[in-house]
């Protein structure tokens, strides 16, 4: 099924960047979120933004089932949840204490986070494994209007699901046909480098003219 | 062994961090380089002519790259931190100590501008950096492809240590680190290891520590 | 700029250490104006059009005004006592709104995560009751019997303890702190923070302090001033938004943060609000 049909579903990150006990910052269309599993390797999405002082909850750290804020330790559960304030150990944190949440969903090692309530999951991708994410200082739309490209890198079939991250930038999650060697990847890796240089080169030659 | 240091110098970090990792105790001399610019001052110039700090001294040894100084601990002190010493896996090391006074020019000159207020090019220093940071994501990458999450071999060597502090910095001079999963991983693994110390600007990973369970009653002096 | 800003145009700012001017003077912002500060007897400093703005050194600083000043600059008591060591730090720029720099410092409960081993450690992160008053004859904000315990309080301390600190707002934009004296139990150690607003986005942050301590060499003074401020700069840069909001909707404080919430309310009421957001956007 083509990825455009689930516009409802954001690919923000490969699984293999989100180990155990880390957090992320996760760019979307709409803003970033804070991306996070938790040690038992659970996903939750949050706003990253802390609702005490507004730090960047994605520049926090993971302890066992939370999400702490750098700034001053206070914790979040999987629902948003402000769980444990450490200026006030003894304080229940009242129920207003609460980040926004965004479910998530992965499949064939690639996290979604839901814009909306999707009525399906997030596509599987069959026939391809995950590459790697790459950034690129060019609009979403030129590269794709349907968040999709279809391609070959070195020869190897490559699916590259295209997302818009503000700024005229967009982060490109690259698969790669299943099937593929260490030295394939290797290989597409580096043919990514060379698309993205022709498409930031492109970019700024229309942009000039 | 005196190193001539500044607490918000990455390169001076790197010999610091060295130095811990590597269990080598260094007689820290301070350098009042910012407001000061003690480190352009004439007893300092007549160690390093260049007026950069860190400058490590050991008798009669007398070093002004940071480079030279990794490996020079390390060979006297963690040998295992210089690679297998094959042709191409010194190399290799040897590549990204080279490659690493890019990051000290182009996201180190960011950092002054952006941070300390120095005369520069900002967005030109940005633009540069952000070219180094995705060679350093790409090299990375394939290195993760082959199972591995150091720069130069199956453990980290100096090579990442010349690297890790202008990568870890790049905020500091309006560079995100948002967009490159592999660094972040490879940073965390440098933070993960026994012995690792901070400097400003790179936290601590507090979650390494357990979440305490109750407040003890601080002790008072 | 807008009108209801205006009051903070008004108020004095540290545009310099007075000590450091190079020969061709520093070109530099004020609330979005350019100025420059050119040394000489006496220091001048001049605006666009070649206007001459008032000028006032003290504490080390060049401080200026593109408003009319209707005060003089506040009074800062124990920088003329003597026995005590006067520390210029030197000037750090930080993305930020200045009345967040200014909120940061006035913020014990981030100790433990952003000073860790030497402000502050887990587990000691408990911020018990204080004082907060806005003390109308002096028109300042001011937080007394603040404590907080403390693994490397200062330079000069040798181990953990448990520190006293008061907090005192005298203008919008500067911040001073008193805090217990390693070396002289009894007395108290002077830090300020003194934040020239470049945009309302965008402030060069000018430490200062005025310590008794006859032993640490003023480059460790220095050094251990600039690693605490570096530790909290990257929190300040990734604020969001970057403006403080007085929206009291908008964040949510606990009683930790009362010193942050008088500090809100006095700004709110003087219309200082250069670099503030009134409504949440
Ligand atoms: N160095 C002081 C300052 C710490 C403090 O109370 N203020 C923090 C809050 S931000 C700070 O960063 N101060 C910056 C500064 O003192 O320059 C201390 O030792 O307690
Ligand atoms: S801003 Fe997150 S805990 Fe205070
Ligand atoms: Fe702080």
């Amino acid at each position: 099924m083509p990825v455009e049909l689930h516009r409802d579903w954001i690919p923000v990150a490969l699984s293999a960047d989100l180990p155990a006990a880390t957090v992320v910052p996760a760019h979307t269309p709409s803003g970033i979120l804070a991306l996070w599993r938790s040690e038992s390797g659970k996903l939750t999405a949050l706003a990253d933004r802390c609702p005490h002082r507004g730090m960047r909850l994605s520049y926090g750290f993971v302890r066992g089932e939370a999400l702490s804020c750098i700034y001053h330790g206070w914790s979040y559960g999987r629902t948003g949840q402000c769980q444990r304030i450490p200026a006030h150990p003894d304080l229940t944190p009242p129920a207003a204490i609460k980040a926004a949440s965004y479910a998530t969903e992965e499949r064939n090692g690639v996290i979604w986070i839901a814009q909306n309530e999707p009525q399906e999951p997030p596509p599987t991708l069959d026939g391809f494994k995950p590459l790697r994410s790459m950034p690129l200082a060019v609009d979403a739309d030129r590269l794709s209007p349907t968040g999709e490209v279809r391609t070959e890198f070195a020869g190897i079939d490559m699916l590259l699901l295209i997302v818009a991250t503000g700024n005229g930038e967009a982060v490109a999650h690259i698969m790669i046909a299943a099937s593929a060697s260490k030295d394939d990847c290797v290989a597409a890796s580096r043919a990514a480098e060379g698309w993205r240089r022709d498409c930031e080169r492109l970019a700024l030659e229309d942009r000039a003219s | 062994m005196i190193l001539y240091d500044y607490i918000l110098s990455p390169d001076a970090y790197k010999v610091r961090l060295m130095a811990a990792l590597a269990g080598v105790k260094l007689d820290l001399r301070a350098v009042d380089v910012h407001p000061g610019r003690e480190h352009e001052s004439e007893p300092l110039r007549a160690l390093n002519p260049a007026g950069s700090i860190p400058i490590l001294i050991d008798g009669d040894l007398i070093l002004t790259e940071s480079a030279a100084m990794l490996v020079y601990l390390a060979r006297l002190a963690a040998p295992e931190w210089l690679g297998d010493g094959d042709a191409a896996g010194g190399a290799r090391i040897q590549q990204w100590l080279s490659f690493s006074p890019r990051l000290t020019d182009h996201l180190g000159g960011a950092r002054a501008t952006e941070m300390l207020a120095e005369p520069g090019d900002l967005p030109a220093l940005q633009q540069a950096g952000i070219i180094d940071l995705r060679q350093l994501e790409a090299a990375l990458i394939e290195r993760r492809i082959e199972g591995q999450c150091f720069l130069a071999a199956d453990r980290p060597t100096v090579a990442d240590i010349a690297c890790f502090p202008y990568a870890a910095l790049a905020p500091d001079g309006g560079v995100s680190l948002d967009p490159y999963p592999s660094i972040r991983l490879w940073m965390r693994a440098i933070r993960m290891l026994p012995g690792f110390i901070e400097m400003p600007g790179i936290h601590r990973l507090h979650e390494l520590k357990p979440e305490p369970l109750s407040t003890e009653t601080p002790e008072t002096v | 700029m807008t009108t209801s800003s205006q009051p903070m145009i008004d108020q004095w700012y540290p545009v310099a250490l007075a000590s450091q001017l190079p020969p061709e003077g520093r070109a530099t912002q004020l609330m979005g104006a350019p100025i420059v500060v050119l040394p000489g007897e006496p220091i001048r400093v001049v605006a666009g059009g070649g206007r001459d703005l008032p000028v006032t050194v003290r504490y080390g600083h060049v401080w200026t005004s593109l408003g009319e000043p209707s005060k003089e600059l506040f009074d800062i008591p124990e920088a003329d006592q003597p026995g005590r060591r006067l520390v210029e730090v030197g000037v750090v720029r930080v993305r930020c709104s200045p009345l967040r720099a200014v909120e940061n410092f006035l913020d014990i409960a981030h100790f433990p995560f952003v000073h860790t081993d030497i402000l502050g450690a887990e587990p000691h992160t408990e911020v018990g009751k204080y004082d907060v008053e806005i003390r109308e004859e002096e028109d300042e904000v001011w937080a007394t019997k603040v404590q907080f315990y403390q693994p490397q309080a200062a330079k000069s301390a040798t181990g953990g303890i448990t520190t006293d600190y008061m907090y005192r707002v005298p203008a919008p934009t500067s911040s001073v702190l008193y805090k217990t004296c390693p070396a002289r139990p009894g007395d108290w150690d002077v830090i300020t923070l003194f934040v020239q607003p470049l945009t309302e986005e965008l402030c060069d942050v000018w430490p200062w302090m005025a310590l008794f301590d006859d032993e640490t060499p003023t480059t460790d003074l220095i050094h251990f001033q600039q690693m605490i401020f570096l530790q909290d700069r990257s929190i300040l840069e990734n604020q969001i938004p970057r403006l403080l909001p007085l929206d009291p909707g908008r964040e949510i404080p606990t009683r930790a943060d009362l010193t942050s919430v008088a500090y809100r309310r006095w700004l709110k009421r003087h219309l200082f609000t250069y670099g503030a957001q009134l409504v949440a956007q």
